[in-house]
């Protein structure tokens, strides 16, 4: 036992979690306080305002949570087990332009797959990646309500429907271009 | 649940059960096999591993056996085609994703999947694919995570929230990629390792021993842990006179504590097989000089020698005798008997961290075992923190809250951990626990405690007010802090407050896992405490022998008094600061190595039993204290034997009257000893003392807002937790290791830097 | 894509193609909160109650349980506070009637909430929308904003003595939560997994307060049955299926979109061939899932001639359910293992991971299908699969595992030949081997 405790090989160590908590204007602090007024319990607020942290910073980054659990009064796994359960929270970066295509059932007959493959092949990334420059993320996720409109696509919170490749290449474009304008806010 | 009896029909045989009964539990205690991973007796129920599905009549699909209550004229099929085959199927989901490679798992040979799968037999594997493959990997240097094994029965989360009150470990991911994790994967809990108990798969593993051992190599004997008060009994296992791993898995063993244990208990074993444990007697020839190795004639006959000498010159009050409240009752009770019936003198106790005598001596009630606490309803708890000084007690508390809807008042000037549970919180200024016991005691002084404790006075009617609405029991616990006149307020408050329908209970919490037994064995009763005895080396102690050691609190500010000894004899497991002036020292087996009894804080009385030979020429703290007074002319008549000493305790000492090991053999009925019930007496004296003591408390204390974190006090290095490693990175901080996949001990060095104070005297 | 109704009156699709239709002036000016005004002026809760009940209404999310019934489990005298819950977790793949009901008549919800909120005495109430739908949740948002100013939400509504209001929810992507338990369990903070029942809502739901979780569709038929009387609304459909049901039309068809038909429509066929427009591409029909992705799949012969009544009792008969009313029409280019594959691996995309045979099932069913679908299929692979779907099936802790095993069971019984020309050499059983079994 005792002949463990000398290092083989001493290592840096990391700093321990969370090392700082996040901060936002008083306009997104206004927009939290006024979602914890809807709940008669803090906790309940928890997705509206992991959206938010997302929005603000991108992903659930470390500080994010530790502002979260702070600000519900949780622990901090209370906010991991959460925060891992639903596939719209990000717990890791994602590229400024999340392009989210449909492949469930009605949209894949009615052509998601080429969809897919079109948008994979002009950005040069699978599904589940990000492009090198951070731009854009490509995911493939399930039903979003758009079977009459099939097959389509989500960027951020936008939909896109009746897609057809040239239709794909437009909107990539002007996103490409920097022109491309989410149409709610989040 | 109701004592009222309905009809139940299992397999065709009807049954009288209680209403409100849970199915498996009547079905199981029917003598009906029924299979299950997650439910956990006590715990929240889970019904997620669809194990326990029983066919019930006129219910359409088959049901959970874990969530059904039992109605009367319930008829349940449990063993039939159907389930047979729905229960195999479950079997074999958990297997499709879980590895088959039992022979290098840890949990092999004790793994409950493994036997659930032998038990079924002729299992043909149809699942060709691909394993969802994780790595193996860290949780925190006690804990080791294979996640591919987890079979997401969820005890480990439950365990950790329900019993820890921590939540440190939980699901996350979601279907067939949910994990057993933490944020940040790294657990920074109180590093209990009932996560790792309570896992039916080799998931969750002690990093500790892993790899060291198969079970079935391991002698596993059940025996009373020798750390806290709480006194849980746990299974000892070993290979060859080495200690492999301690647990509490109700394979092995089913005291009172379950399967609980703290970090302690259950990693802080390495002590015992520890390289620098004493191996020889050894002597100082000379003051000053060095410890010189001797064989154990020479040690006793120097060691007598040395007593005898001082004995003539200054009287047999000159020496003392000390023992530890780490020792056996048989220990203690042999030096008491040494220093009382042989030496003669009037100075002896132990090295307790606060005498409970003035307790014991008032006591007009019951003492609350932890079974008691958790079926109490309303639990009073002033000053103390079990959850990190009796973890066990701490659990019982919490559970008593959360499922038997107990209230929790807790009166302290730290905010605890436990109080995320209170239904009352009354935050004191520090040091004015006095001014609660008395304002309990007489709410007339009502005003004057709440004005130096710092809290309204409507606070105390509160408190009042949910002791005398409560039907059924009040557990009264209380820690070091209250004073020893508080005590003799706190054992009488069972007159007070006793009614038809309520019993108060009491339930002191001393620090070591004999301090009762060390007040029941008489040597707390001496004339001098441990650091008046140190005051006094030189002046009117001339010769001191000591089984164990001072505490480093009596020490500090007396680093000296032991060098103005004449003469020290020390019996000890390791080298300390007492041992440093001894003349003799004797090498003393550790609870691992002795046979007796521990008297933990709610009474009961438990058997410690000899799990390996002694380590190195070590003895029984017992054998050489009858050693020493057979070479002094006296033969105690021990005859080698605990089971003798313990029916001279059972003799003498009222309490422990018609006590035997027999009786004590069974950890799963603990037996509580009988303390006598003082009759209510006039206690005028020590309240007007308390009250005049409180008079004097400041107005205006500022009172300690931070909550201490996790480990503050289990961590604390001390002589025996000093030898597992992994203690000092938990005592650092338990800072998180470059990479999971590798033992933190191997990536991190621990300086000086980073240890917390250490304390000692764990 | 088509919104409007067919063989009857439009109730839930009234407005909906009205410029503006999701203002409160062009609600109120086309019946908009009548319902609620007649409510407060003089019905009691338990009236409410019972006019639902006459109705006939069965919850449109998907299990189709009575609504009346469901909101009289509510335990009257509770000293808890009440919640109504809107479920608008609409995930059940070929779904999308709620989103254009609250997309384009958020009042009518609003409307409906109220109703059912006075009915049983809830003063907080939730609307819980998925993720997906943020553009959904600003609408309703803005909606409830309009409401509030127009003294239809918050303290004393309309001068009476009743008090509520509705807030937005949002989910974050979980299929689960559409699963009442589960979407508590979501609203109160926590991993989207479903409650054991009983305790059912109605006794101990939201904060383990008394609680009533109703779909979209459900709750914006109430302002209907109480402005017509619930007897009236259940002539407009069967005995036991009162009303209309909004059915979302997706896939191969002319003209997919949001139809609104009469309970007992007959029949199926001609519902898609000629009020859908018929095969997209003059195709033939080979399949449809009727009721969104839990439900059996309808072999093309199993509806043309035999005149397919579309209500629940009708649906049940044809060898299918109504569902969420998520119709998908698959053409004969669809192969039926491939579309079977795209469900279950939705199955275990959502899956909560709670119990053993929903969680470790799918995950092996999606590992058989791809499998298969790499062309390293077995002949033992169908009766493997179907021997996993009758594991999970029925021993699962929610209905999600019914759900991800019957559409797999009603695909290889109803074509087993898609199945076959994957699973060589042939030795499947056929279709009425299957049933003689």
């Amino acid at each position: 036992m005792s002949e463990q405790f000398t290092p083989n090989n001493p290592l840096p160590q990391e700093a321990k979690l969370p090392a700082e908590i996040a901060s936002f204007s008083p306009a997104v602090e206004a927009e939290i306080d006024a979602h914890l007024a809807k709940y008669p319990v803090k906790r309940s607020a928890i997705l509206p305002l992991m959206f938010i942290v997302q929005r603000e910073r991108g992903y659930l980054d470390p500080p994010g949570v530790a502002y979260l659990a702070d600000r519900l009064g949780v622990r901090i796994t209370d906010i991991w087990e959460v925060a891992t359960f639903y596939s719209m929270i990000n717990t890791k970066p994602v590229g400024k332009y999340h392009v989210q295509i449909c492949r469930t059932l009605s949209c894949k007959i009615m052509g998601a797959g080429k969809i897919t493959e079109h948008c994979a092949k002009r950005l040069g990334i699978k599904p589940g990646e990000t492009t090198e420059d951070g731009m854009f993320s490509l995911s493939e996720v399930e039903c979003l309500g758009s079977c009459g409109t099939a097959p389509m696509m989500q960027i951020g919170f936008d939909y896109h429907e009746n897609l057809s490749a040239e239709k794909v290449d437009e909107i990539l474009d002007s996103c490409s271009r920097g022109e491309y304008r989410y149409s709610m806010k989040s | 649940m109701s004592t009222e009896l309905i009809k139940v029909t299992i397999n065709g045989k009807e049954f009288q059960v209680a209403k409100g009964a849970r199915l498996i539990d009547v079905c199981r205690e029917q003598g009906f096999n029924i299979p299950s991973f997650c439910y956990y007796a006590d715990l929240a129920l889970q019904a997620s591993c669809r194990m326990c599905l029983v066919r019930i009549e006129k219910m359409p699909k088959l049901q959970t056996s874990c969530t059904i209550t039992c109605t009367d004229g319930m008829v349940v099929t449990t063993e039939s085609e159907e389930i047979e085959k729905a229960q195999r199927a479950m079997v074999e989901f958990l297997l499709a994703n879980h590895p088959l490679d039992c022979p290098i798992c840890d949990r092999g040979g004790e793994c409950e999947l493994q036997e659930m799968a032998f038990d079924w037999g002729n299992l043909e594997e149809r699942f060709t694919e691909r394993k969802n493959a994780q790595p193996e990997k860290y949780l925190s240097p006690i804990v080791a995570n294979d996640p591919q094994r987890c079979i997401l029965c969820k005890r480990c989360t439950r365990v950790c929230d329900e019993w820890m009150g921590e939540d440190a470990i939980e699901a996350g991911g979601r279907g067939a990629n949910t994990v057993i994790g933490t944020f940040g994967g790294w657990l920074n809990c109180s590093e209990c390792g009932n996560c790792i108990e309570v896992c039916p798969t080799g998931t969750l593993l002690d990093a500790t021993y892993r790899h060291q051992a198969r079970p079935w190599e391991l002698q596993q004997t059940v025996t009373t842990c020798t750390y806290c008060s709480d006194g849980c009994q746990e299974s000892v296992g070993s290979r060859a006179g080495e200690v492999m791993r301690v647990v509490a898995r109700d394979r092995y063993v089913n005291g009172h504590n379950g399967e609980f244990l703290c970090i302690k208990g259950r990693f802080a074993h390495t002590f015992i097989n520890d390289e620098t444990r004493l191996r020889t007697p050894m002597i100082r020839y000379k003051k000053g000089g060095k410890l010189i190795p001797a064989t154990w004639d020479e040690a006793v006959k120097f060691a007598t020698r040395g007593l005898d000498k001082a004995a003539e010159a200054h009287g047999a009050n000159s020496i003392a005798v000390v023992g530890s409240p780490r020792l056996t009752n048989e220990s203690l009770y042999a030096l008491k008997k040494f220093a009382t019936e042989l030496v003669g003198t009037e100075n002896y106790t132990a090295t307790d961290a606060f005498s409970l005598s003035p307790f014991f001596q008032n006591l007009g009630g019951q003492i609350a075992t932890h079974r008691d606490i958790r079926h109490a309803k309303t639990i009073v708890l002033i000053g103390g923190e079990p959850e990190e000084l009796q973890p066990f007690a701490g659990k019982q508390i919490r559970q008593a809250v959360r499922n038997g809807g107990a209230k929790l008042v807790i009166i302290n000037s730290t905010p605890i951990r436990l109080k995320e549970r209170a239904t009352q919180f009354l935050h004191i200024n520090p040091e004015t626990e006095d001014a609660a016991v008395l304002a309990i005691f007489n709410q007339a002084h009502n005003e004057l405690a709440a004005r130096k404790m710092g809290v309204q006075e409507t606070e105390l009617i509160e408190l009042r007010r949910t002791i005398t609405n409560t039907e059924g029991d009040v557990v009264i616990m209380f820690g070091g802090e209250v004073s020893a006149e508080a005590q003799s307020l706190l054992a009488q408050m069972p007159y007070l407050f006793n009614k038809e329908g309520r019993r108060a209970l009491l339930h002191p919490l001393p620090l070591y896992n004999n301090s009762v037994g060390a007040t029941d064995m008489g040597l707390m009763y001496g004339k001098l405490g441990a650091t008046e005895m140190l005051d006094a080396a030189g002046d009117s102690v001339h010769a001191m022998y000591v089984a164990g050691s001072f505490l480093p609190q009596h020490l500090t500010g007396r680093e000296d008094s032991l060098g103005k000894l004449d003469f020290l004899v020390v019996q000890e497991l390791f080298e300390t600061e007492t041992t440093r002036f001894a003349d003799v020292v004797f090498p003393a087996a550790s609870f691992a190595e002795a046979d007796g009894t521990f008297t933990n804080s709610g009474g009961l009385v438990q058997r410690v039993r000899q799990t390996i030979p002694p380590v190195n020429q070590s003895k029984q703290d017992w054998v050489i204290t009858a050693q020493l007074s057979k070479e002094l002319g006296v033969d105690f008549g021990f005859q080698m034997s605990a089971s003798a000493v313990f029916g001279e305790i059972a003799e003498r000492i009222p309490a422990y009257a018609g006590l035997r090991y027999p009786l004590l053999k069974d950890e799963t009925n603990p037996v509580q000893v009988k303390h006598a019930t003082i009759e209510q007496r006039d206690l005028s004296q020590e309240s007007e003392a308390i009250r005049a003591r409180v008079e004097k408390m400041s107005d205006t204390a500022t009172k300690i807002n931070a909550t201490p974190p996790v480990g503050h006090e289990l961590f604390k290095i001390g002589t025996l937790t000093d030898k597992l490693p992994q203690m000092h990175l938990l005592a650092s901080g338990n800072p998180k290791p470059p990479t999971l996949a590798v033992s933190p001990l191997y990536q991190i060095t621990v300086d000086a830097g980073m240890k917390r104070e250490a304390i000692g005297g764990d | 894509m088509f919104i409007g109704a067919i063989g009857c009156e439009p109730l839930q699709l009234k407005r909906v193609n009205l410029e503006h239709s999701r203002t409160i002036d062009v609600y109120k000016r086309n019946g908009g909160y009548d319902a609620i005004k007649k409510v407060l002026g003089g019905m009691s809760p338990d009236d409410v109650i019972n006019e639902v009940k006459k109705s006939a209404l069965r919850g449109r999310g998907g299990a189709g349980f009575p609504t009346g019934m469901k909101w009289s489990f509510v335990p009257k005298d509770s000293p808890k506070p009440k919640y109504v819950v809107c479920n608008a977790d609409e995930s059940e793949p070929g779904t999308f009637k709620d989103r254009y009901l609250m997309e384009r008549d958020p009042h009518m919800l609003i409307e409906g909430m109220l109703i059912a909120a006075y009915a049983l005495g809830a003063r907080i109430n939730y609307i819980y929308t998925r993720g997906e739908y943020r553009y959904l949740i600003n609408i309703m948002d803005a909606a409830l904003d309009e409401a509030r100013s127009a003294g239809l939400l918050g303290e004393k509504i309309l001068g009476t003595d009743f008090s509520c209001d509705i807030y937005t929810h949002t989910g974050a992507g979980a299929y689960i939560c559409g699963e009442e338990t589960a979407l508590l369990s979501s609203l109160e903070g926590l991993r989207g997994h479903p409650r054991m029942k009983p305790p059912f809502p109605a006794v101990s739901g939201l904060y383990a307060c008394p609680t009533v979780v109703n779909n979209v569709e459900t709750l914006t038929a109430v302002p209907d049955i109480i402005k017509m009387g619930g007897e009236a609304y259940q002539k407009l459909g069967t005995e036991k299926s009162g009303g209309t049901k909004v059915w979302s039309v997706s896939g191969h068809v002319n003209r997919p979109g949001v139809y609104e038909l009469p309970m007992g429509y007959v029949d199926m066929e001609k519902f898609i061939m000629e009020d859908c427009q018929g095969i997209l591409n003059d195709k033939k029909l080979k399949a449809v899932i009727p009721g969104g992705s839990s439900v059996y799949i309808m072999p093309a012969a199993d509806i043309t001639g035999k005149g397919v009544r579309m209500d629940y009792e009708g649906l049940v008969a044809a060898g299918s359910m109504v569902g969420s009313g998520g119709f998908i029409v698959m053409d004969e280019t669809v192969d039926v293992f491939e579309s079977t594959k795209n469900l279950i691996e939705f199955y275990k995309h959502e899956s909560c991971g709670w119990c053993t045979p929903c969680r470790e099932g799918t995950d092996w069913l999606v590992k058989v299908f791809k499998r298969i679908a790499r062309g390293e299929g077995r002949p033992e692979d169908a009766q493997l699969i179907l021997d996993l779907c009758d594991n999970i099936e029925g021993k699962s802790f929610c209905p999600l595992g019914d759900a991800a095993a019957w559409p797999i069971q009603s695909a290889i019984k109803k074509f087993p030949e898609d199945f076959k020309r994957h699973l060589a050499p042939l030795t499947m059983q056929t279709e009425t081997e299957v049933a003689a079994d």
